[in-house]
């Protein structure tokens, strides 16, 4: 049962800037408001939190965003090709990150799950959506509780 | 030629991680001019393609050049730890047998977001000779910004990681959200007042040791005379006078000597004054 | 000198693995708790560092560094966690399990090199040949 409250959506924005900024050294930017986000082939990562409050953290995000989030992350040269297993390994651990955050400032009794990436299979809908933007393309993020 | 978007905007996320400082847009020419000389040391042609490899390579020393090349700001607690070593093992030890009135006067002179003021409230606390003692610190700065953040004592997750011992941390610190908060009480024994350095300095009284690090290095020689003879001026006889790594009072004001403390710059101002110091 | 690095995240093996190689050590990496004592075991010449992330499939870090303290034999191996767990009771129960000291992720290549000074663990001496 869920007793303490849904991490709240500035929160989690907070969150992701401290990551952006210290582990991918890009300047973090909400999706400007008044342009369509769309979403081609995608990676999907998420991360559970468990206790006062139940439910997971989804990004979502194009393969090509994937792959440039990752050698932002490694620091990777432009010609070397990261495959795709390294690519789910570097997008995991920007929402690990960002769970364990989470998770220290809500508080309370909680345990984090560990990142889950694959292909995507529930496309996100922009209205549940924080949308980042990654250098002009979307980077999805919902807060999805568990089913009642 | 100027830096490209790209390399700006590396170093502005660099410089904001480890130091919370935000370079605007528009500095794009500041970051270009303080770090030509890191890269032609680096045996780059130029700025972007000493960014470039920075932003490849990553290596942490020269990111701390670079960061140090853009702040002017203290961004790490216990900062260069032999200092607060010092103050530890013998300089509040000797202070403890000398001030019959329990109370040891501090100034922190240049005290940013307030790391350097905490960290000295703390080592006294970690000092067993000065239980039961008043620490009475006075710290300022030229920045009313950097003083409101320094008298709200709450820090990024990312500013607690700098150079703070996970058992101080656990101790003086309470999570706040995403922040991290220093105890009340300790910052409550600190006064936040904003000063510059370059004009007289209001009455405040003597100080049994000032802490003027790292500031310096930003005035010409004349006015670092002036400052270093006004500072003079504040300090108890016996007080201690630190100063950065890597400066140091020779050839500024001989007034000062030197006093052996470990790796420290530490001063007292010499017994004898020379007769052209006054 | 030589340093194990404990995490499930090749991606963050490999910017922990840079920083202390560039600080002169040599790295030895494990993906979970239990991979990393048999890394230990066939080890002639232990780490003087261990860096070690909290949640990791098959062992976690608590139960590792639990582990590693309970062997007299690697009492000299300095243990720093490295997580994304945060909250002041974990740093707490890690420091009571054995933990040396406490880096919070995300966290800069300047935070784990100053914490690397206050454990006594830099410079790496020059010309070391391990």
């Amino acid at each position: 049962m869920t007793t303490g409250t849904a991490p709240d959506p500035a929160l989690v924005n907070a969150a992701f800037e401290q990551v952006w900024g210290s582990m991918l050294f890009t300047a973090f930017e909400p999706w400007p408001a008044d342009t369509v986000a769309n979403l081609g082939s995608g990676v999907q990562a998420q991360i559970e939190l468990r206790g006062d409050w139940n439910g997971r953290i989804v990004l979502t995000c194009d393969s090509e965003v994937a792959t440039q989030i990752a050698g932002a992350m490694l620091g990777a040269p432009a010609e070397e090709v990261l495959p795709d297993d390294d690519v789910h390994d570097a997008v995991g651990e920007v929402l690990n990150v960002v769970g364990g955050s989470v998770k220290g400032a809500l508080g309370g009794v909680m345990s984090l799950g560990l990142p889950g990436v694959s292909e995507t299979t529930n496309p996100p809908s922009a209205e549940d959506c924080l949308i980042i933007s990654w250098h002009g393309a979307p980077v999805f993020v919902e807060v999805v509780p568990d089913a009642a | 030629m100027s830096i490209s978007t790209t390399a700006f905007n590396f170093v502005r996320e660099v410089v904001r991680a480890e130091s919370a400082i935000v370079l605007e847009p528009g500095k794009e020419y500041l970051v270009e001019s303080r770090l030509l000389p890191l890269a032609r040391q680096a045996n780059h042609p130029d700025v972007d393609a000493y960014v470039a490899e920075l932003s490849t390579r990553r290596n942490p020393a020269a990111l701390k050049q670079v960061v140090e090349a853009l702040t002017t700001n203290e961004t790490s607690w216990f900062r260069d730890s032999d200092p607060f070593t010092a103050l530890r093992q013998s300089i509040f030890p000797t202070l403890a047998k000398t001030r019959s009135n329990r109370e040891i006067r501090v100034w922190a002179a240049a005290c940013s977001s307030g790391q350097e003021p905490y960290s000295i409230l703390m080592t006294a606390q970690d000092t067993p000779e000065l239980a039961g003692w008043k620490i009475d610190m006075l710290a300022t700065d030229l920045s009313q910004e950097m003083l409101d953040k320094a008298k709200a004592g709450e820090y990024s997750q990312l500013e607690v990681n700098r150079g703070l011992p996970a058992t101080t941390m656990v101790r003086h610190f309470e999570r706040s959200g995403l922040h991290w908060r220093i105890n009340p009480a300790l910052a409550a024994q600190v006064q936040f007042r904003q000063l510059n350095l370059v004009r007289p300095f209001p009455p405040m009284g003597k100080f049994d040791i000032v802490f003027l690090r790292n500031v310096l290095i930003y005035f010409d020689l004349a006015t670092k005379r002036d400052i270093l003879r006004r500072v003079r001026q504040v300090m108890a006889p016996d007080g201690h006078l630190f100063l950065g790594a890597a400066e140091m009072t020779m050839g500024v004001d001989d007034a000062w000597e030197r006093v052996p403390a470990g790796r420290s710059s530490v001063y007292k101002v010499r017994e004898e004054q020379p007769t052209c110091a006054r | 000198m030589r340093a194990l690095i404990v995490d499930d995240s090749r991606a963050m093996r490999r910017i922990v693995g840079r920083i202390l190689v560039d600080a002169g050590y040599e790295v030895l990496e494990a993906g979970d708790g239990q991979e990393a004592i048999d890394v230990l075991e066939a080890q002639a010449e232990l780490p003087a560092l261990a860096c070690v992330d909290w949640n990791m499939p098959v062992m976690d870090g608590l139960t590792f560094i639990t582990e590693v303290r309970k062997r007299p034999e690697w009492r000299s191996i300095t243990l720093m966690m490295v997580t994304t767990e945060s909250e002041q009771d974990r740093i707490v129960r890690a420091l009571a399990a054995g933990a040396h000291e406490y880096l919070i992720k995300p966290f800069t290549g300047e935070a784990l090199m100053e914490k690397l000074d206050l454990l006594g663990l830099l410079p790496v001496p020059a010309g070391d040949p391990s």
